[in-house]
């Protein structure tokens, strides 16, 4: 095997590899636990060696359309082939990127944090399966496929949230969770019958060719809409997520946190590369994202369990991505998109691949704070810094972050959206400048109580050396985006903006 | 080709440079403090405007409820119902979803 072979085939080796050694690890559990941990190991490991394969040959060759199964479609067979086509191009990067930082941090980190559980094989298998449905729907190039996709990161994602089900709260948020991700699982699959039904074609570049705006075309993009802005966790459909985060296993709720933002690349890329209304879309996404940065910090400051808190937090962050996304879309084929659409896009894009990073941060420094006191309440926390000083570090460098206070990385890419965003609305820049504030106000808030103030001996049992390591990858990640936002925007969300705003070419040779 | 880029906006290296340089004069500033301060056995123990609090001061900690309590109060009327409006119920939030649908299909139909 070559190593074009190795590049041309990444993006399979990106889904076959966590697909495969799920039922391995499912196996594995029949004979040996140190099997299970290394099998998990070894596929996280070459995944994201494929996903830095895809992404290098991406960002310095170009892109390419991967078809399974068969020889390149011609133009005269074009209508009638049915393949499965991925889509290595710059928009599947920086998702697979955001995705697999996040995914190796978790795993690591679910190694210290999950070794006291029974039936571990089967966690790696549930983790592993939400691996490759979520890269899977940022990868895929046509609807169908979307659909099985969705489907497996739903069901995985559902179990994983249920996994400790000895605990009440789980079973319940994982029944909420899989009757709200079933009922979009329909709405997707009846909008997709509509449109194969008005166009006979389910790939992304035919698809765009037939959409023209017709009564049909127009109820699609409603129904795919709503309910991927529901798995994104948008307000008003975001209930779930506060439930769900709060009750998985700690060190994979910034995994399912993933899934929600996976969605939310799928829904930029649909709306993108398929439904050329573009703004019609693009008001929705700017009111569904003010929405759901105005209620998702007020909740969040009403909260006094530290992982709703954060989940709310993170439900406000959706909100500026699809704020800023909206003015670009709103914008695209206007004067206005090259005076300040675009710099929308960027900030808005450069915004997913940070929150994706300083959310974990959160999240699993959160989950430390709960393992060593076995307390969740902001009311009952204080004093922690005094025996918790790396996971002090870890929690005040995503706090600062979410807050967007500078140089961090959160910074940059909300510096870019108030910018373009006042430029489109001062109203709504305002809104999210205040939003902003009110985001410090609540993480000083959690920073004081859980960390701050004469150690109360609330320490339990230390904080295992790679559950510091996967908060320390994340730090890494963090630290490299604060540093560089010059080139991640450069070499990292301006190819995925062209991506998106070029014509998605599919299958077409 | 786009008008406003990021560079000619924001640079980190410039303001973490300025923050170590201000962290410098900081330090000298320091230096040139009262270099006979003598640590005494009360050094470092909790206090409030000057005085040693009552009892346990483990207990002093202000709690999470009371942070931004006056806040909360003064907006009760928005804070209210919002939280009223997070029932926990699954059917709620089926009809959230459906109340989104219904109107995100009018706007559209509407618009285009």
């Amino acid at each position: 095997m070559t190593w074009d072979t190795l590049v041309t085939n990444s993006p399979t080796f990106i889904l076959g590899i966590p697909l495969l050694f799920a039922f391995l690890t499912a196996l594995s559990g029949r004979f040996s636990k140190k099997i299970g941990d290394t099998l998990f190991f070894i596929a996280l490991i070459a995944t994201a060696f494929f996903v830095s394969l895809m992404s290098y040959e991406v960002l310095t060759g170009e892109s390419w359309f991967y078809v399974f199964g068969a020889e390149q479609p011609s133009p005269e067979n074009i209508r009638s082939f049915f393949r499965i086509t991925f889509a290595a191009d710059g928009f599947a990067v920086l998702a697979t990127i955001t995705i697999m930082i996040t995914a190796v941090a978790a795993g690591i980190y679910s190694y210290g944090f999950m070794k006291f559980e029974t039936g571990l094989n089967k966690f790696y298998t549930l983790f592993l399966l939400t691996l490759a449905g979520v890269n899977g729907m940022v990868l895929t190039g046509d609807l169908f496929n979307l659909f099985v996709w969705f489907e497996v990161t739903s069901v995985a994602s559902c179990a994983l949230v249920a996994f400790k089900n000895y605990r009440g709260e789980s079973v319940e948020a994982a029944l909420k969770y899989m009757i709200l991700s079933t009922v979009g699982g329909l709405v997707i699959l009846f909008s997709i019958g509509l449109l194969y039904g008005q166009h006979g074609v389910l790939n992304y570049a035919l698809l765009r060719e037939g959409i023209t705006g017709s009564f049909i075309d127009k109820l699609a993009l409603g129904l795919v809409m709503v309910i991927l802005a529901m798995k994104a966790s948008s307000v008003p459909m975001h209930m779930w997520a506060p439930d769900a985060y709060g009750e998985a296993p700690g060190s994979v709720t910034p995994f399912i946190a993933i899934t929600s933002l996976g969605s939310l690349f799928v829904l930029f890329r649909l709306l993108f590369s398929v439904f050329s209304l573009t703004v019609v879309s693009g008001s929705i996404l700017i009111i569904l994202g003010t929405l759901s940065m105005i209620i998702g910090v007020s909740m969040a400051l009403v909260q006094s369990d530290l992982k709703r808190l954060i989940a709310y937090l993170s439900v406000s962050q959706v909100g500026y991505m699809m704020m800023a996304v909206g003015v670009g879309l709103a914008t695209l084929n206007t004067g206005d998109y090259d005076s300040f659409g675009e710099l929308a896009m960027q900030g808005g894009l450069f915004h997913m691949i940070n929150d994706g990073v300083y959310k974990a941060l959160l999240f699993l420094s959160a989950v430390a704070v709960v393992h060593v006191t076995d307390i969740r309440s902001l009311n009952d926390l204080g004093g922690l810094a005094h025996k918790m000083p790396y996971v002090t570090f870890f929690f005040l460098l995503g706090a600062l972050s979410i807050a967007g206070i500078p140089p961090l990385s959160g910074f940059s890419s909300k510096l870019l959206i108030y910018k373009s965003v006042y430029l489109y609305s001062p109203i709504l820049a305002i809104v999210a400048l205040v939003v902003s504030i009110i985001t410090l106000a609540i993480i000083g808030k959690a920073f004081f109580n859980a960390f701050l103030g004469p150690d109360q001996g609330l320490v339990k049992r230390r904080v295992s050396k790679t559950m510091l390591l996967g908060m320390g990858i994340l730090t890494v990640a963090l630290v490299l985006f604060t540093l560089f936002p010059n080139i991640v925007v450069t070499e990292v969300v301006t190819p995925a903006i062209d991506a998106l705003t070029e014509t998605f070419e599919g299958v077409i040779p | 080709m786009i008008d406003i880029v990021l560079k000619d906006m924001w640079s980190p290296i410039i303001f973490i440079s300025i923050v170590l340089l201000n962290l410098l004069i900081v330090y000298w500033l320091y230096k040139m403090g009262n270099s006979d301060y003598k640590k005494t056995k009360h050094s470092g123990e909790p206090f409030i405007s000057g005085n040693r609090p009552p009892g346990d001061v483990r207990r002093v900690h202000v709690a999470g409820d009371n942070l931004f309590w006056g806040f909360r109060d003064a907006l009760k009327q928005y804070f209210d119902p919002l939280i009223k409006g997070h029932t926990g119920s699954i059917n709620d939030y089926m009809y959230w979803i459906v109340i989104t649908l219904a109107v995100v299909l009018v706007y559209i139909y509407m618009v285009v």
